[in-house]
């Protein structure tokens, strides 16, 4: 009898280790901070960071607090110092004291929180000050840095505050919109240094303008979707950066059926066979991440050949046309990877099903099994 | 942060739906299907809430989901249909779970590892799971063999919701396999077809039981056909509050790709929910939530962790709580409208909805 898994996503940690390697050597000597940011792009945090580490990584994005503090109390990567940027109302400011997690504040009253929450513990509050330079998310508006980096200053003389870094976030519009961002954040940071401030890491760019800017780089680069093998720039693949895509999406073919011509396939029949032929069923589905998207023509590899998905992708399944191949029950269905096996890569998925490869990733459900490859030594 | 951003699920709309549907297709059994962590709903205490509720059976798609469900206590008769190549079901003997088999290989499995009973699966149209029709013979001929060792309790297939035509043509090729499997002796108890579209519509494809999703969450499963015409109640609304307001003159680009400019100032609020937690992306600039009695666009990119609300002048301010969907009955925009706003169905938005996400029950 034929043997096999259900579905699975691949996590190829030397790969990830490697991509890290190779940008931190392209980047020295400014750092690299790594994001990790929803559970690692569903790659797994916990398992992520240590390896992270492990390639020389000694900063962490988590975005929000929580996933920080988290880690911190689970004893994982100590030496390194994790940024959150988006806290909420209620956000634990004293944990963030407590464990020395970086937070970027964008208004006088997430300041005067964290402050206070230092007193108390009688600690210093690891502070970076946000800039809003065009993107309208987290940040303190331009009219209103001065008071914030004033009151910053002011609570950096008083012991209470470390003045950690000064960070924007861009909006990747376009070049010029990129470029408009950056003029804000060096006039930001002229005007902070006019009123006695200093920062240790100051750090406006994420993977693309990392990569193709150097003079946007400053102290510290944010990689994302770059550690994951997942270049975001349009034209450009992983391998041409070198890098390699950490994460594969696979199952096991699970039935296989010779059908005539005319036969409907999945629901509404959206798809009728034009001869007779092979159906193999797949059993990944939307609730796994497959989007109901990725249907009519969208390829999967199987034993080294692409078959194209047939009918409605469903919440926990799909059909394949495999003609008169000879495919069976147990072979291994590749969604996307590294594109070794003949695959598509993560890109390539996401242009066929009119995404973007980071939604694409964190959008694996939580019922497809991580199986972590290339652990260190 | 994650924990702001929750799902809260109504569990007495859980078990009034039950009620409702119970009423619906008396005297049929009724099934709710808890696959997908119940359709996102969280897996263990929706069927919690569902049992209480009297429901028959509990199905899933994979034998992972049925353990899940038994580790939890639940003890309610599980179905799982959907088994990985070479399944030796011995997990399903050992927690007493029934699994529906779809050919030989199956069904011999199943009898070897000793679980209490099977549904054979065919297919009568849909091209999924299930031995198709010229299969049949050889696989209830084989079954009726092992029959007295491994009960025949159920026999199932699904519907296609192509056409009533093609729906009906499913159901005359059901009762054919009835037939066969007839002149062979065996006449299983619980005969099953119908899922919540045709439980809903067509009473002629109701037998012994009546398999239903969507419905049972109180979410329709027709495009422009609310739930409330049935009587049913929707038990999730996914909320935040407000991390950031802030206002932005006319012109100023919002999010990524400023593919939003508001043409007036105006104030947008950040909410902390993006597509890592479900919301697919392409409810971007299209989707709506509300705040209080107030609905707002989603403008811009829905991010990551992230997405911008235009509130225009009103006073909104950090911490109000944003209620992406709901009950539609309460002000609310309902899942199916998410889902008409990013180009999917209502199964989807909430089925996707992340597993790592908060949820609380009342």
């Amino acid at each position: 009898m034929s043997t096999g898994y259900l579905r699975r996503a691949t996590v190829d940690l030397a790969a990830y280790r490697a991509n890290l390697e190779s940008l931190v050597e392209r980047l020295a000597p400014v750092e690299v901070l790594a994001i990790v940011k929803a559970d690692a792009y569903s790659n797994g945090i916990d398992v992520m960071v240590p390896e992270a580490v492990a390639a020389g990584i000694r900063w962490f994005g988590t975005v929000e607090l929580e996933p920080a503090l988290r880690l911190r109390r689970a004893g994982i990567a100590l030496e390194a110092s994790f940024f959150a940027w988006q806290l909420g109302p209620d956000d634990d400011y004293a944990g963030a004291v407590e464990h020395g997690v970086d937070l970027g504040v964008s208004t006088l009253d997430q300041l005067e929180r964290f402050a206070e929450a230092a007193r108390d513990a009688g600690r210093e509050a690891l502070v970076h000050l946000t800039i809003d330079t065009g993107l309208h998310r987290e940040g303190c508006l331009p009219a209103d840095w001065a008071e914030l980096v004033t009151r910053a200053v002011t609570l950096r003389d008083e012991g209470v505050v470390r003045l950690r870094g000064a960070f924007s976030h861009v909006s990747e519009t376009s070049e010029a919109d990129d470029h408009a961002a950056s003029v804000v954040f060096r006039k930001a940071l002229a005007d902070a240094e006019a009123l006695g401030a200093t920062f240790e890491k100051r750090h406006m760019s994420s993977s693309s303008a990392g990569m193709e800017h150097p003079e946007r780089r400053f102290d510290m680069v944010r990689m994302g979707s770059n550690g994951y093998g997942i270049p975001v720039t349009e034209g450009v693949s992983a391998s041409d950066r070198g890098l390699r895509p950490v994460l594969t999406l696979s199952a096991c073919v699970v039935r296989v059926k010779r059908v005539p011509a005319g036969t409907g396939v999945s629901y509404d029949y959206t798809y009728r066979t034009d001869r007779d032929t092979t159906l193999a069923l797949v059993p990944l589905g939307y609730a796994d991440g497959v989007s109901r998207r990725a249907q009519h023509g969208v390829e999967v590899t199987v034993r080294g050949r692409r078959y194209p998905i047939v009918g409605r992708v469903a919440m926990d399944q799909f059909l394949i046309d495999v003609g008169d191949d000879p495919i069976e029950v147990g072979d291994e269905v590749l969604l996307f990877g590294p594109g070794d096996g003949g695959e598509l890569t993560i890109g390539e998925w996401a242009d066929a099903t009119d995404t973007i490869p980071e939604e694409v990733s964190c959008r694996i459900g939580a019922r497809v099994p991580r199986v972590y490859l290339g652990r260190r030594g | 942060m994650t924990q702001d951003v929750k799902i809260t699920v109504d569990t007495s709309a859980l078990r009034h739906n039950v009620a409702v549907l119970r009423e619906a297709v008396a005297p049929h059994a009724v099934m709710v299907v808890v696959k997908a962590n119940a359709y996102g709903h969280g897996a263990v205490e929706s069927a919690r809430a569902f049992v209480d509720a009297g429901v028959d059976w509990l199905g899933v798609a994979d034998l992972e989901e049925a353990l899940e469900l038994r580790r939890a206590g639940i003890t309610a008769p599980i179905l799982a249909w959907l088994h990985a190549p070479g399944e030796t079901f011995e997990s399903a003997a050992a927690h007493d779970v029934t699994p529906a088999v779809s050919d030989l290989a199956q069904l011999e499995a199943a009898a070897a590892a000793g679980v209490r009973a099977v549904h054979l699966c065919v297919d009568t149209g849909l091209s999924r799971n299930g031995a198709v029709e010229t299969e049949w013979p050889a696989f209830f001929r084989r079954a009726a063999e092992l029959a007295d060792r491994l009960p025949i309790e159920g026999l199932m297939s699904h519907l296609s919701n192509a056409s009533p035509e093609e729906d009906g043509r499913q159901a005359a090729a059901f009762v054919r396999a009835t037939g066969v499997l007839g002149g062979l002796g065996v006449e299983p108890r619980l005969l099953h077809l119908a899922a919540s579209a045709a439980g809903l519509s067509y009473p002629g494809t109701r037998y012994g039981l009546v398999r239903f999703g969507l419905a049972a969450y109180g979410l329709s499963p027709f495009a422009g056909r609310s739930a409330a015409e049935w009587g049913l109640r929707p038990a999730l609304a996914l909320s935040a509050p407000v991390t950031t307001v802030k206002r932005v003159p006319a012109g100023e680009g919002v999010s990524y790709g400023y593919v939003f400019r508001p043409e007036r100032d105006t104030t947008i609020a950040v909410v902390p929910v993006g597509y890592s937690d479900g919301v697919d992306r392409a409810a971007s600039d299209r989707a709506s939530v509300t705040i209080g009695s107030r609905t707002y666009r989603v403008r811009g990119r829905i991010a990551m962790n992230a997405l911008v609300i235009d509130v225009g002048d009103d006073p909104v301010e950090v911490g109000d709580d944003v209620v992406l969907f709901g009950d539609p009955a309460a002000g609310h925009q309902g899942a199916a409208d998410w889902a008409t706003a990013s180009g999917g169905i209502t199964y989807e938005t909430v089925a996707c909805l992340s597993g790592a996400l908060t949820r609380r029950y009342v």
